[in-house]
């Protein structure tokens, strides 16, 4: 009988410990919490304003308080790598056909020789999503638009398949869709009659993914050669690098001030 | 007496109790279109049967100009929900006017609308698996609806280029 209320009584003593070990445990958490909370409101301030103006809700609209853009490093892209266009057929769901002149792409990858000194360079180029589109000008219908975080965009429901915009672009970065397409995404609607190009992943920037397929895919195969970022926020790594190193616009002497950068061209 | 104002709201009802009795009978007898996941609609049923294109088209505008993506007015939503896998397992298409959710509606009313041309008629994973099958086949997934028109327009282009 002794020993069954010693059991007893060590069962309690032993649950009172937990209780005491949990409350420790939890009081720990708070405080850790609090710690954090702190933290993160006195360290760069900044830094926290800008990734919660990126992660906007989605029942906002965008603002042209960013201006979303891509920083191409030349020199760490390499010839024999099309990661960054598998990726952007994949995540958009282009199926390109073998042989075929007319399939959209939204991103290639061009090779060019100096002819002087032989130095080749490779580099994807797609939409350079400028700040004065030359496709927005010329577009009849207005679906040829720029989105007022910068991404230029073809509206499809107003698209007539005039092919004005694929003119006018100096970077032959529209295509347009000729036949009837099967298996779209449903993040990339798109099909027969209208005009399409890269959308800098809209759908992923508006989740607050903060990055494309290409510069994901670049980076997973280790380049890093395509950064993805705000132009307008001096601390992202885009502003940051375009500040360091400096960056070049394709046909810059066009003035149409691309969001789209090269680093080594 | 009933005068002609009577009349008139009585014919009102009596057409609007037809309609109720038609679209009743539509959705109970003999459908083959598999249930919707959820348990509600977003809005009213009956105020959806005759509204959700104002609603879809509000928030197409909003989306592709705005970037807003909320989740309760929008088209993938309404295929998340109302396209499901039959006993089979197998996803509708909009060609099938039976099983398919829109495409069984639109087809009774007789309206011919072209949302789904570019949008996908079945939720992501349905038409990512379609992917995977097509390209373990070799196939082209763009390629798989390509009519005989189109092919012929193709060789007619390539004999004349010769």
């Amino acid at each position: 009988m002794n020993n069954v209320v010693n059991k007893a009584y060590k069962l309690l003593r032993k649950s009172e410990q937990v209780t005491d070990e949990q409350k420790t445990d939890q009081s720990k958490r708070s405080f850790i919490g609090g710690l954090v909370g702190a933290s993160g409101l006195a360290v760069a301030p900044g830094v926290m304003l800008y990734q919660i103006a990126s992660a906007k809700p989605a029942d906002q609209a965008v603002t042209n308080k960013v201006r979303w853009g891509m920083l191409v490093n030349v020199n760490q892209c390499t010839e024999d790598c099309d990661a960054c266009v598998t990726a952007c057929n994949d995540e958009h769901g282009l199926w390109p056909e073998e042989g075929s002149s007319t399939d959209s792409q939204w991103i290639r990858k061009l090779t060019v020789k100096d002819p002087s000194t032989q130095n080749t360079k490779s580099f994807p180029v797609m939409c350079q999503h400028c700040e004065h589109p030359p496709c927005v000008d010329v577009c009849p219908t207005g679906a040829s638009f720029k989105r007022e975080d910068g991404i230029v965009l073809v509206n499809m429901h107003t698209c007539i398949g005039c092919r004005y915009c694929m003119m006018a672009c100096p970077y032959k970065a529209r295509s347009f869709v000729h036949e009837v397409l099967e298996d779209q995404l449903p993040s990339t609607p798109r099909g027969k009659g209208c005009v399409d190009s890269c959308n800098m992943c809209v759908h992923k920037v508006d989740a607050g993914d903060n990055t494309t397929a290409c510069a994901q895919a670049c980076e997973k195969d280790g380049h890093q050669a395509i950064v993805f970022g705000d132009l307008n926020d001096p601390q992202s790594e885009i502003s940051k690098r375009l500040k360091d190193f400096g960056g070049t616009q394709i046909r810059a002497d066009l003035g149409l001030n691309t969001g789209v950068r090269y680093q080594g061209l | 007496m009933i005068g002609v104002k009577n009349i008139n709201i009585l014919r009102r009802v009596f057409v609007g109790l037809i309609i109720v009795a038609i679209s009743t009978v539509v959705i109970a007898d003999g459908s083959k279109v598999p249930p919707p996941k959820g348990e509600q609609c977003v809005e009213d049923p009956v105020w959806m049967r005759t509204n959700h294109f104002e609603t879809v088209l509000h928030q197409r505008d909003e989306t592709v100009l705005r970037g807003i993506r909320t989740e309760k007015h929008s088209l993938k939503n309404c295929i998340d929900c109302h396209i499901t896998p039959n006993k089979d397992g197998e996803y509708a298409r909009y060609s099938n006017s039976e099983e398919h959710f829109c495409a069984s509606c639109h087809s009774y009313a007789a309206v011919s609308i072209d949302c789904f041309q570019c949008h996908a008629d079945r939720p992501e994973s349905a038409v990512r698996e379609a992917i995977k099958q097509h390209t373990a086949n070799g196939i082209n997934p763009h390629a798989d609806m390509k009519s005989s028109a189109n092919e012929l327009i193709l060789k007619s282009s390539l004999l004349s280029a010769q």
